[in-house]
């Protein structure tokens, strides 16, 4: 056993992170780690690699009980973590990264910086990343961010590798090559702990699974003897329809029209339209441009030619502020960065867009404030102790809720949603689904990007396709996942 | 609740510390001369308080204020009424705090490099126009804003309840404030909830400049001089308060009641030191000190509070 782990609690204050933790890893198994956000798997996690200290239970790391206090202490011990957005230093190089902590040192503290570059060449070079030393790690995509992160680990001569969410922010081509590592590192007889959202590429890594919930494991076992939904169950504690599919309406009259919509070298001549009550995917690798075509709509990047209509009429659109007041909202994927004030309470959040409406003369009404906060929150169904609660202490399908409030609030009727399920767990996706349904139904026109072409299926009316800055293809909702891959990867001529 | 209570705590406890250690402390000349002394720094820190608020930072009051106390009073010297020249102060702040909001919002320098560029430009044009010598002939009147008394206490402490009151409104209670609150804790997600960003940056900047301007004609009013030397490390000063009293320099916290009780706790720091014979060089040490420990406990707190599954 490379690493077991039983009875671990942990609390934070007045908050039980864990409760009763139970982990043992294999040396050469991918061990699944599942659960909602808030179950307790980061917690876990951070405990095994020397970033958090138990209040209790046993730890054996290869045998023996350990309790590493600081993070390079199990990194000494073997334990390296790869994180979501790799905690990585931007303005050093790929070699600089892969060392950092570890320079090879010469006298006088002088750094070996030649060795460096020699042996993260020799590891990259062994493992055919699409890397190079010298390359700067601020400028990578953050799959090649990863990819660093991996090589950190793998030069420290780790013997347990944790993955948080590695693919969360990959495409397809790449999420595949994060397989392949992963794999090799199996064979290698590596343990890897592999923490996901994403249910449908369970089975294409894991060997066995270990699922949490409110701080306890619930199930583990080999994976191959469990069924997704029996996965989902464990996960979420309750029955729930596994497959949701929306009922589409007859759209209503059209409520943004983009016409030409181009900016050099990232879009090409993008039309289409959005009617009420439509849902309409956004599909497309990595790169095609899609998230782009939602920024450039809403003013964010300006543009070299297009016109945009909203409700018929040509929209003059140079800032987000411009698109706010053509009723037009972007919910980013990065809700974290560009959606939340997440200091800020979660009432401030939801009316920040609208201050106007409940405002008089530049002085705000906070008896209305806290009226349409609290109604949101009934709404929307917004778990929470209340609207003055930080929206940074909300998980993240709340914290989605709250943005979506804010442009209701706005009374947006154009809503661009950039992959709004990301780093989303099961049971909020469905609810997140609801809301848009409900969106739709009263009214609003819905953009959907998503990388996750099941989710598309299950929600959209119909689907648009983007390559290399063009919409290459629009496909019925009802299509399936191969006929839009087609359309995203291969040209028009193959198609 | 405990970030709003400490600060006022560790203020009480001060108090009633210096009032058993010294038999002057609770006296009437020397609590208003405490007010009186406090007055410059309170007022300029409650821009700054808006200011820091929103994410920035600004290192130009100290030569702003003393900008502020010399054409002021140069105004008065020429002749003009002492309300006028008070205004002609209370512009020069204005003016100069919105050049630095709408330096920082169109060129998108950091705050810290503009400030610290015009502190240079408007220190050394001070200098210039006066060339370097005090303006002395200012009316026997304008000692009244910063000595006179009004029913029972100095004028200055209305001048600064009051701009302290209207601080806190802005703050709390309109939208520029909100947007200040958004703007700092965070400038992404404001411009795209169609904040007007720019235009309020700078807003709050003259707001700071204005209450600069104000500070400068205290000071000048107390000296009964404008001098182009003055407020020299104001700015830290100014800072400081608003630090010690929970305000953050990441943006999107702080409060006028914080700020306020900072700037009387190194207020009280020093006179206490006068009373009691200490240095005024441990003196500095001392403040220097309570600020980075204000600052700990803060942190400590937050990080303490900040645990997620």
């Amino acid at each position: 056993m490379l690493l077991d782990l039983s009875g671990i609690q942990k609390r934070f204050g007045g908050v039980t992170a864990l409760r009763d933790g139970n982990l043992a890893v294999e040396p050469g198994e991918v061990h699944l780690l599942l659960g909602e956000n808030g179950a307790g798997k980061s917690t876990l996690m951070k405990i095994v690699a020397g970033m958090e200290r138990r209040d209790s239970g046993r730890m054996l790391w290869q045998g023996r009980a350990a309790a590493f206090q600081t993070p390079a202490e199990a990194a000494a011990a073997g334990i390296a973590m790869v994180h979501q957005e790799s905690l990585l230093a931007p303005h050093l190089s790929v070699a600089e990264n892969i060392f950092l902590g570890r320079e090879q040192r010469l006298p006088f503290g002088w750094v070996n910086r030649r060795r460096m570059v020699e042996q993260a060449a020799r590891l990259i070079e062994e493992h055919h990343f699409p890397l190079h030393a010298d390359w700067q790690v601020g400028r990578l995509s953050p799959a090649a961010k990863q990819l660093v992160g991996i090589c950190r680990a793998i030069q420290h001569g780790s013997s347990l590798l944790i993955f948080d969410e590695p693919t969360s922010s990959l495409s397809g081509a790449e999420t595949e090559e994060v397989f392949r590592i992963v794999r090799t590192l199996r064979a290698r007889g590596m343990g890897v702990i592999y923490i996901t959202h994403r249910l449908e590429e369970l089975r294409a890594v894991g060997d066995r699974v270990t699922i949490l919930r409110d701080g306890a494991t619930v199930h583990n076992g080999p994976l191959a003897e469990v069924s997704t939904d029996r996965i989902i169950q464990y996960m979420v504690g309750r029955e729930m329809v596994s497959i949701y599919q929306r009922q589409p309406l007859d759209p209503g009259p059209e409520l943004l029209r983009v016409e030409g919509l181009t900016r050099r070298g990232v879009l090409h001549e993008v039309s289409f339209a959005l009617r009420t009550g439509e849902i309409v995917g956004l599909a497309g690798l990595i790169g095609a441009g899609r998230t782009e075509a939602c920024r450039a709509i809403f003013g964010v990047d300006p543009v070299d030619a297009g016109t945009i209509f909203v409700e018929g009429r040509a929209a003059r659109i140079r800032s987000p502020r411009e698109a706010v007041a053509a009723g037009i909202a972007l919910i980013t994927e990065d809700r974290q960065r560009t959606g939340l004030a997440l200091r800020l309470p979660l009432a401030y959040n939801v009316t920040l867009a609208n201050l106007g409406e409940i405002s008089h003369f530049g002085v705000l009404d906070r008896q209305a404030q806290n009226r349409v906060t609290t109604d949101y929150i009934a709404r929307l169904r917004i778990r929470c102790s209340s609207g003055r609660q930080a929206a940074g202490r909300l998980s993240g399908g709340n914290q989605q809720k709250v943005v979506i409030a804010k442009w209701l609030f706005r009374r947006a009727r154009v809503f661009l949603f950039d992959e709004p399920t990301r780093g989303i767990d099961v049971g909020a996706k469905a609810e997140v689904f609801a809301v848009m349904d409900e969106l739709a139904r009263s009214g609003a026109a819905i953009l959907m990007v998503s990388s996750e072409m099941q989710e598309l299926l299950q929600v959209a009316d119909r689907i648009l396709v983007m390559r290399q800055g063009r919409i290459s293809g629009e496909l019925p909702g009802r299509t399936t996942q191969e006929e839009i891959m087609r359309y995203a990867a291969l040209e028009p001529e193959a198609i | 609740m405990m970030q709003r209570l400490l600060p006022f705590l560790s203020l009480i406890v001060l108090f009633v510390a210096l009032a058993i250690a010294s038999p002057h402390f609770l006296t009437e000349t020397n609590l208003s001369s405490v007010v009186r002394q406090t007055a410059v720094i309170n007022t300029m820190s409650l821009g700054m308080t808006v200011i820091i608020i929103a994410g920035g930072i600004d290192l130009s009051v100290g030569a702003m204020l003393a900008m502020s106390g010399v054409l002021g009073t140069m105004a008065m010297e020429s002749g003009m009424p002492v309300p006028a020249g008070i205004l002609i102060g209370v512009l020069t702040g204005l003016f100069w705090g919105s050049l630095n909001g709408f330096l920082t919002t169109r060129l998108r320098i950091a705050p810290f490099i503009v400030t610290l560029g015009t502190l240079g430009i408007i220190r050394g044009l001070t200098l210039i126009i006066t060339g370097g010598l005090p303006v002395h002939r200012v009316p026997q009147s304008f000692a009244f804003l910063g000595e006179g008394n009004l029913l029972g206490v100095p004028f200055v402490l209305w001048v600064v309840v009051i701009c302290a009151v209207a601080t806190h409104v802005v703050l709390e209670h309109t939208r520029l404030g909100r947007y200040a609150f958004a703007i700092g804790s965070n400038p992404d997600a404001a411009v795209y909830a169609g904040v007007p960003v720019g235009f309020d940056t700078t807003a709050i900047y003259a707001l700071g400049g204005l209450l600069t301007g104000l500070a400068g004609m205290i000071e000048a009013s107390r000296l009964m001089t404008g001098q182009p030397t003055a407020g020299n490390g104001y700015e830290l000063q100014a800072i400081a308060a608003v630090v010690i009293g929970g305000g953050s320099l990441h943006g999107g916290e702080g409060s006028v009641i914080g700020t306020l009780i900072g700037a009387l706790i190194m207020g009280l720091l020093s006179n206490g030191s006068d009373l009691l014979g200490i240095s005024p060089y441990l003196q500095q040490a001392i403040i220097g000190g309570v600020i980075i420990l204000a600052v700990t406990v803060d942190e400590l707190r937050k990080r303490r509070s900040h645990g997620d599954g």
